[in-house]
């Protein structure tokens, strides 16, 4: 990992999600952990905020090892939806776990659920750390209509939205709507990189 | 809604008219609420979630400054407060101040010297005064048995059975009490009521199921009925959790 290449990241990143309500980023699975520090570090940067990251591909204890100073500023909450599936929860105050991945209108309720809380004053984001990795436990129907309900709900609500999506697991509906709901989608190449 | 409605005293106002059940997306498919003195019957098999359904609506009123009053069949008192202090929306103050009242129905047909199996039409008609006394008494707007499949067991036919939710309900409507009756029936079956006469007499029916999602399962909720109201008819994931109680979202439909 090059620190110029994270940088870039985080740059490309938070420049899109300031301007834009819902972003796409379409990345190879090589670039993922870069993505995921760069987002970190971008959400440590940005106290004032509030995030929410809705994780579908690493157990939040996990994330939480790797990334836990950078998201210690109290700014964040996590919703993991795989850990009580595979036995391994925790209780802990800034993690929802869900009881399954294909339990979706479940995360549409927890998601909305800790931006009611939030004042109107406050900037709001959400994190769907990813779209393709929902695709492994529900079929890509569901998921597309899941993300359509989603990205208008977060429309209505003013939350802006960060939507992963590993080439390797993705499927022809989900890159489609992944296109049509975002108005920004940033597409990594390893060979830019 | 009738919200041009005007009386003498002033305006109606729509809380007058309606009954929000204070679970929000409910009352959105409600249009508003359940119309008041409406009797619903919340079906479902077991585990379903009937009585935190109802518990959640006798709470909501509560804190609204609606009394209410919870008749309990199938559970001991004991058994449903302690179930029930699992949940947020549960606070004890709610019952030490009166506001909700928690009834061991076989307790008062003990005390009415009434056959624990088998009611008469003498015993029934007898039960029913005192539950109308109560709720008259304590000038309830919200009533809950549950459930009343076992009461209807204790009813030995079916006139009996009509007879006794129909002056029940007209009884509580005159008092403008809203009224819930869970009904259970056996899982993965379409059927409202087990004498299949109680969802005719009922005003409305909500019913609570659940749908397969490659092995898991998901609770669902949908109004089946209810008269008075233009309500939706969509099918809705429900939740129960200790936080939020009862809570709807569209369900998500796989066409594949
Ligand atoms: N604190 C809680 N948090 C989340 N879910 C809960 C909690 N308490 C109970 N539940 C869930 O709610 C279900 C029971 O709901 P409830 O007792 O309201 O169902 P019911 O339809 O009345 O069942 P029965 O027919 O057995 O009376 C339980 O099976 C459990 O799955
Ligand atoms: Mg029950």
């Amino acid at each position: 990992m090059t620190n110029t290449l994270i940088d870039g990241l985080k740059e490309r990143v938070s420049n899109a999600i300031t301007i834009n309500q819902s972003v796409g980023v379409i990345l190879p699975g090589n670039n993922y952990s870069d993505l995921i520090q760069a987002l970190f570090e971008h959400i440590h940067s940005r106290s004032e905020d509030v995030w929410v990251y809705v994780t579908i591909t690493r157990p939040y204890e996990s994330i939480f090892k790797q990334f836990g100073d950078l998201s210690s500023g109290g700014n964040i909450k996590f919703i993991d939806c795989i850990s009580r599936a595979a036995g391994l929860p925790k209780i802990d105050p800034n993690c929802i776990f869900i009881e399954s991945p294909a339990h979706l209108e479940k995360i549409i309720m927890e998601i909305l659920n800790i931006f009611r809380n939030i004042g109107d004053n406050v900037q709001k984001y959400l994190i769907i750390d990813s779209l393709s990795s929902l695709l492994i436990y529900n079929d890509a129907q569901l998921v597309t209509e899941f993300f359509t309900h989603l990205t208008n709900r977060t429309r209505l609500s003013d939350i802006h939205s960060v939507s992963i999506a590993i080439e390797e697991e993705m499927s022809d509906n989900i890159n489609k709507i992944i296109y049509l709901r975002s108005d920004k989608i940033i597409k990594l190449r390893e060979s830019f990189i | 809604m009738s919200e041009g409605m005007v009386v003498s005293e002033g305006r109606i106002t729509v809380e007058d008219v309606v009954c929000k059940t204070g679970i929000d997306e409910l009352d959105v498919q409600l249009d508003g609420g359940i119309p008041v003195g409406n009797t619903v019957l919340m079906v479902g098999s077991s585990g379903s979630g009937k009585t935190t359904i109802c518990m959640q609506f006798l709470a909501n009123g509560a804190r609204q400054g609606e009394r209410g009053v919870f008749f309990t069949i199938t559970e001991p008192l004991f058994k449903l407060t302690k179930n029930m202090q699992g949940f947020d929306f549960y606070d004890k103050k709610l019952i030490e101040s009166g506001m909700i009242n928690l009834i061991d129905l076989r307790i008062i047909s003990e005390r009415l010297g009434l056959d624990a199996e088998k009611y008469t039409v003498e015993d029934a008609s007898a039960l029913l005064e005192v539950l109308k006394d109560i709720a008259d008494e304590l000038n309830v707007k919200r009533l809950v048995i549950d459930s009343i499949t076992a009461l209807c067991y204790r009813l030995q036919t079916k006139e009996m059975i009509r007879d006794f939710i129909f002056k029940l309900g007209s009884s509580l409507a005159a008092m403008n009490c809203t009224t819930f009756l869970t009904s259970e029936v056996p899982p993965n079956e379409v059927k409202y009521s087990q004498y299949d006469i109680e969802e005719f007499i009922a005003d409305g029916i909500i019913f609570l199921g659940d749908v397969d999602r490659s092995g898991d399962l998901i609770r669902t909720l949908q109004l089946i009925k209810m008269r008075g109201t233009a309500h939706s008819r969509i099918k809705s994931a429900m939740s129960i959790s200790s936080k939020n109680g009862i809570e709807l979202t569209p369900l998500l439909k796989s066409r594949a």
